[in-house]
């Protein structure tokens, strides 16, 4: 059979950081192919490559044969690949038949709507995916689930011939699951070919038919599934060089400082948490994307404040309702999302560093100048932040170094709980070590440090102890000896019972 | 790398200073003074200077209340209803109700800083964008004023000693509301770029969420800055009293377009972060002297409202043309290595 | 299907309370009243349909009123000038449109935000006008009052107008592609834009349909009075917003209908004559209006809350 879709060492870097290094993949007509690989390993990345949202730097994309040269999102659309993404791109304030239908229909801006066209349409396209919602709901009023089949019925109706599936299944019921199998497989007796994205590896075995491994954003293998197993499969995602020797120093721990018990919150997803940082202690909180963890984070800090269960501080029970309360109690923050909630991208480093500690710069409500300037510089000197000014909007640094000034500011409100979301990602490499080297100094201090990260190495080579997250609750501890890659992406994978995991 | 980044950011920000709004209006204010004292008798009198400034005071005063309030990217439409309101009762506390004038002002402010709370409530707690909710009491306030007022009622016979506050001179001179708006613009300025309430309420403009994420009261701050802007409605609305020495319910009618196209005019970004009281002042100026001077001049009024509808128009385009220049540089110097 | 219009229905519902409560209450309102509020609301009611397009499109109007005195004032010149009427109806058309084009090119295509842009023309084109006219009204109009119809026929003739206007537009924006752009602009235009709409054309469109739709209500609202003032569209702007977010218009854009705007209208247009019925004083008439728009948006808020 040929090729429906061959990518040829493609290369993509962001920033300086390298995204794809040379991969290549082979998409086959009437194929379901799973892409699989630890967060960061490059999928999606790959994924936009081929939906056009990325320009490779470097290599070569065909579709049927046909170089594809420079590829639009439009581009693609019109070749016939589409995709569907874990967050649903749909119009909310639109009902189900339209946003199946918009996009679809082309024509003059005065053809007529046929309504009852469309409905019929979107009827049958909902039931080859077999979802019970009716057309003329508002896309608002529908869950993420039945939103993310709206999609698929979406692209069922786009007849399109590549259809990506960025974990289809993630927020799917086992009934919803079953008959999405049917869909796939229905899809691929026409051939159509399927690139399929998921964690859930048992689900492999029952739908794919080629697996291709991905690790730090190049190729390791690819193979029909019927020739590996699931330890194979786990031991190809890991087993990531440790690419820095991390700094980690060796802490006599203190007294307990911050403590959950059985923490719930409906609005995060997280449910009956427990879990206690020591001073000096890093704690590591692993998972994959959407496990809870920066949930988890939101709620310790007051985003999203907790509906059931305790927080101890120092032994004592707090309520933390907002993150200015958070903030007061010497719990810190440094989010994922650094652009949006990091820092303020318009405002001056200056400003953003002390923005955590307005009161202490002014007295009675005035600000220093001279104190603000010193507090800044200071910080900027020891963090190494590398900024043309202390005037300059943080939004003309580079991501390296707007994380050291999110990472800054909350340095200066000299916290006794700092929870990092993420510290490295997307910084380079010398940022990366620096902030390393940080996090190890801050513990010396006796700081008590919950780190979340994606990035295996990084949890193991900086961690006291990890706790893994799956579905909202905590999986497995395990300490900082006896950890491994394989032991906690077995734990973040899940599958096993919770017994045999606690250590 | 830092010395790398020099020269764009220096080049970047001699244009910027260059093409900031408020060197762009000095620029202009200084034109007009010598096109008008051209054109017109007695421009560049001190009386004249005077003059030009007390009667723009209402709008000014509700020009820099507005200046936080567009800070934190939110609009106040009632102001100038809110200053009818608080005009009507505070003429009707001392006609009617017999108040002593101390009460009477106690009451009036009470009424303005009630109102500012009932805008604040709306937007910080139910959430509604300050645009409707402004609209609604724009609506609301007005209303009561005139239902108050029959819609015809005009309270007049003001205390002398009251009426001097809009209408005396010191030392014959300098108009009695002069200093007190001097005041409350100087409190106005130090507030907003001194303290760190103002250093919260840019954050805020710029970016809500961050804000929040930076320990920052979010809803506090902003519900303060509306309070703010009623308790100054009723300050303007008294010195409006003091100065036309009556009190109808179509006082300050459009006042509060005048008062936003000045904070505009003067660099404040109608989306937030973006924004100085020194420019709110200026483009008080800008369009005071316009219309003073084309009176002067005997030139038709209408003249003023065109010109600064343009000018305007002309400081949004010259705002977006400039951001979207520094944006594009922006990537540049991010990808510096 | 009747979730759909869930928000429009319990407006009507108030609507219908306070349509019962004056049967009860005076039921001689009926009879005196009911024709002149449709009359006066008229033309309220077809600036209401453009405003409608426009915040559901994610944008604002606020220069609608000057645009509004404009035509008014253009429409009863050209008529003293001699030319017949229809043709005054035409030239009064392209002159709206040409100024909601105005504000149309600068939102659209330059992207400027709406909010500004029209404080801004609003203030250049009421300028202008009293500039040119000093205020002067326009007398002697011989043949333009009620159309030359003469008042019973006049007054039909402007509300079956009004009403045609609203039903065109009702069908257009629910069964023409072009009017399910518009709510997919407002809804989200980057998921337009990818999509295959043209965001940029379509605020422009809505903005030049405004100006034309501003000088339909200028016609509809000049026809009633032997001589057109120059303030004819004074706080026309905040009024019509009022009735469309009343109607359940959200003011972010994406989500309404103009069955919830033609209910605003009728809501906010017969509170003032009720009042006066009722032997309540009308001076009340614009606080009542203010409450009942904070109670709208309220209500909303409140139930988004749960």
């Amino acid at each position: 059979m040929a090729a429906l879709l061959e990518l040829h060492s493609i290369t993509k870097a962001f920033a300086g950081v390298q995204a794809l290094g040379g991969v290549s993949f082979e998409l086959l007509a009437g194929e379901v192919h799973a892409l699989i690989g630890e967060n960061g390993a490059g999928k999606s990345t790959l994924i936009k490559t081929i939906t056009g949202a990325h320009l490779p730097d470097s290599g070569e994309m065909r579709f049927a044969g046909h170089p594809i040269t420079h590829n639009t999102p439009s581009n693609a659309r019109a070749l016939g690949i589409a995709a569907i993404y874990q967050q649903p791109a749909l119009f909310p304030d639109l009902t189900v038949a339209e946003n199946i239908a918009l996009g679809l229909e082309t024509g003059s801006a005065w053809r007529r709507i046929r309504w009852a066209q469309r409905r019929r349409r979107a009827r049958e396209l909902l039931d080859r995916v077999g979802a019970e919602i009716s057309a003329d709901t508002f896309v608002r009023q529908l869950t993420m689930p039945q939103q993310q089949l709206v999609e698929i019925a979406r692209a069922l109706g786009a007849s399109a011939k590549v259809l990506i599936m960025d974990e289809p299944t993630a927020s799917l019921s086992d009934r919803e699951t079953e008959h999405l199998f049917r869909v796939i497989k229905e899809l691929r007796s026409q051939d159509v070919g399927i690139i399929y994205i998921s964690h859930r590896l048992e689900e492999l075995f029952q739908i794919a038919d080629r697996v291709t491994i991905l690790r730090d954003g190049k190729w390791v293998a690819t193979h029909a599934i019927t020739e590996v197993t699931r330890p194979d499969l786990i031991r190809l995602m890991v087993g990531r060089e440790l690419a820095a020797v991390f700094p980690k120093i060796t802490v006599d721990l203190g007294d307990v400082v911050l403590e959950t018990r059985q923490l719930s919150c409906t609005r995060g997803g997280i449910s009956n948490i427990d879990l206690s940082i020591r001073a000096g202690e890093i704690v590591g909180l692993a998972g994959l994307v959407g496990a809870g963890r920066t949930e988890l984070a939101r709620t310790l800090f007051g985003l999203t404040p907790a509906d059931t269960g305790e927080i101890l501080l120092r032994n004592q029970p707090v309520k933390i309702k907002n993150p200015a309360r958070a903030a007061a109690l010497g719990i810190a923050y440094v989010p994922e999302d650094r652009r949006r909630h990091g820092v303020i991208l318009d405002m001056p480093v200056s400003a953003n560093i002390t923005l955590t500690i307005l009161r202490q710069i002014a007295s009675g409500g005035w600000i220093r100048f001279g104190r603000e300037r010193s507090t800044a510089a200071s910080f900027v000197e020891r963090l190494s932040i590398k900024t043309a000014s202390l005037a300059s909007p943080v939004a003309t640094l580079s991501g390296g170094n707007q994380q050291k000034v999110a990472l800054a500011r909350w340095l200066a409100a000299e916290p006794s709980v700092l929870i990092l979301d993420e510290p490295t990602q997307g910084v380079d490499v010398g940022a990366k070590s620096e902030i390393h080297r940080l996090m190890g100094e801050l513990a010396r201090r006796g700081l008590a440090i919950l780190m979340i990260s994606s990035e295996l190495p990084e949890i193991l080579g900086m961690s006291d102890r990890i706790h893994v997250m799956r579905g909202g609750k905590i999986t497995g501890l395990l300490h900082r000896d006896e950890a491994t890659q394989e032991k906690i992406l077995d734990l973040a994978l899940g599958h096993h019972t919770q017994e045999t995991l606690a250590s | 790398m830092t010395t790398l980044d020099l020269p764009p950011g220096n080049r970047l920000k001699r244009l910027s200073v260059l093409l900031n709004p408020q060197t762009f209006l000095a620029a202009l204010i200084v034109a007009q003074l010598i096109l008008f004292s051209a054109t017109g008798t007695n421009v560049l009198t001190v009386d004249n200077a005077f003059e030009t400034v007390r009667l723009s005071i209402e709008v000014g005063l509700l020009a820099l209340a507005l200046t936080p309030v567009i800070i934190t990217a939110g609009i106040d439409l009632s102001v100038g209803s809110l200053l009818s309101l608080c005009a009507v009762l505070f003429g009707k506390m001392l006609r009617d109700a017999h108040f002593p004038l101390w009460a009477a002002i106690i009451g009036t402010l009470s009424v303005g800083t009630i109102a500012g709370l009932l805008n604040a409530l709306l937007i910080t707690r139910l959430r509604i964008p300050p645009l409707i909710v402004t609209l609604g009491t724009y609506s609301l306030f007005r209303g009561i004023s005139e239902g108050i007022t029959h819609g015809a009622d005009n309270f007049t016979k003001f205390p002398a000693s009251f009426i001097s506050l809009g209408q005396g001179y010191f030392f014959n001179v300098i108009p009695n509301q002069l200093p007190l708006f001097l005041i409350i613009a100087a409190a106005f300025w130090l507030t907003l770029h001194r303290t760190t309430f103002g250093r919260a309420l840019f954050a805020i403009g710029f970016s809500p969420e961050g804000a929040r994420y930076a320990g920052i009261r979010v809803e506090r701050r902003v519900s303060l800055v509306y309070v703010l802007s009623g308790l100054i409605a009723s300050i303007a609305a008294m010195i409006y009293v003091a100065r036309v020495g009556q009190a109808k319910a179509d006082a300050g009618t459009g006042y509060e377009l005048m008062a936003i196209t000045a904070v505009v005019l003067g660099g404040t970004s109608i989306f937030g972060g973006r924004g100085s009281i020194h420019g709110t002042l200026l483009g008080l100026l800008a369009i005071a002297v316009l219309q003073r001077g084309l009176r002067l001049s005997d030139l038709p009024g209408e003249l003023a409202l065109i010109l600064s509808g343009v000018l305007l128009l002309a400081a949004i385009g010259g705002n977006q043309l400039l951001s979207r220049f520094s944006t594009r540089r922006r990537p540049a110097m991010t990808a510096a290595p | 299907m009747i979730h759909r219009y869930k928000r429009e229905l319990s407006v009507a519902a108030a609507y219908i309370l306070l349509l019962i409560v004056l049967a009860f209450a005076a039921p001689a309102f009926y009879k005196d009243q009911l024709r002149a509020i449709l009359v006066s609301n008229a033309y309220v009611l077809v600036a209401a349909v453009g405003m409608t397009l426009v915040i559901l499109c994610r944008q604002i109007d606020i220069s609608i009123g000057s645009q509004l005195s404009i035509c008014a004032i253009v429409a009863a010149l050209l008529t003293r000038s001699g030319v017949p009427v229809p043709l005054v109806a035409i030239i009064t058309i392209l002159a709206g449109t040409l100024m909601g084009s105005i504000n149309g090119y600068l939102i659209g295509w330059l992207g400027m935000p709406s909010i500004v842009v029209t404080l801004a023309t609003m203030t250049i084109f009421g300028g202008s006008l009293s500039w040119i006219r000093q205020g002067a009204s326009v007398n002697d109009l011989t043949g333009f009052q009620w159309f030359g119809l003469g008042q019973s026929a006049g007054q039909w003739a402007i509300v079956l107008l009004a009403l045609l206007v609203f039903f065109l537009f009702a069908w257009a924006l629910r069964n023409l592609a072009a009017g399910r752009a518009v709510y997919a602009v407002g809804s989200d235009q980057e998921a337009a834009r990818l999509a295959g709409i043209r965001p940029r054309r379509v605020t422009f469109a809505v903005f030049a349909t405004m100006g034309a739709l501003t000088a339909i209500a200028a016609l509809l609202t000049a026809v009633q009075m032997p001589q057109v003032d120059s303030d004819t569209g004074k706080g026309l702007e905040l009024k019509v917003i009022a009735a469309v977010v009343v109607g359940g218009v959200a003011i972010s854009g994406g989500r309404g209908t103009l069955f919830g705007t033609i209910i605003g209208v009728l809501f906010l247009g017969t509170v003032g004559p009720a009042l006066a019925f009722l032997g309540q004083p009308t001076y009340w008439e614009k606080a009542i209006q203010g409450a009942v728009i904070l109670l709208a948006v309220a209500t909303d808020a409140l139930r988004g809350k749960e």
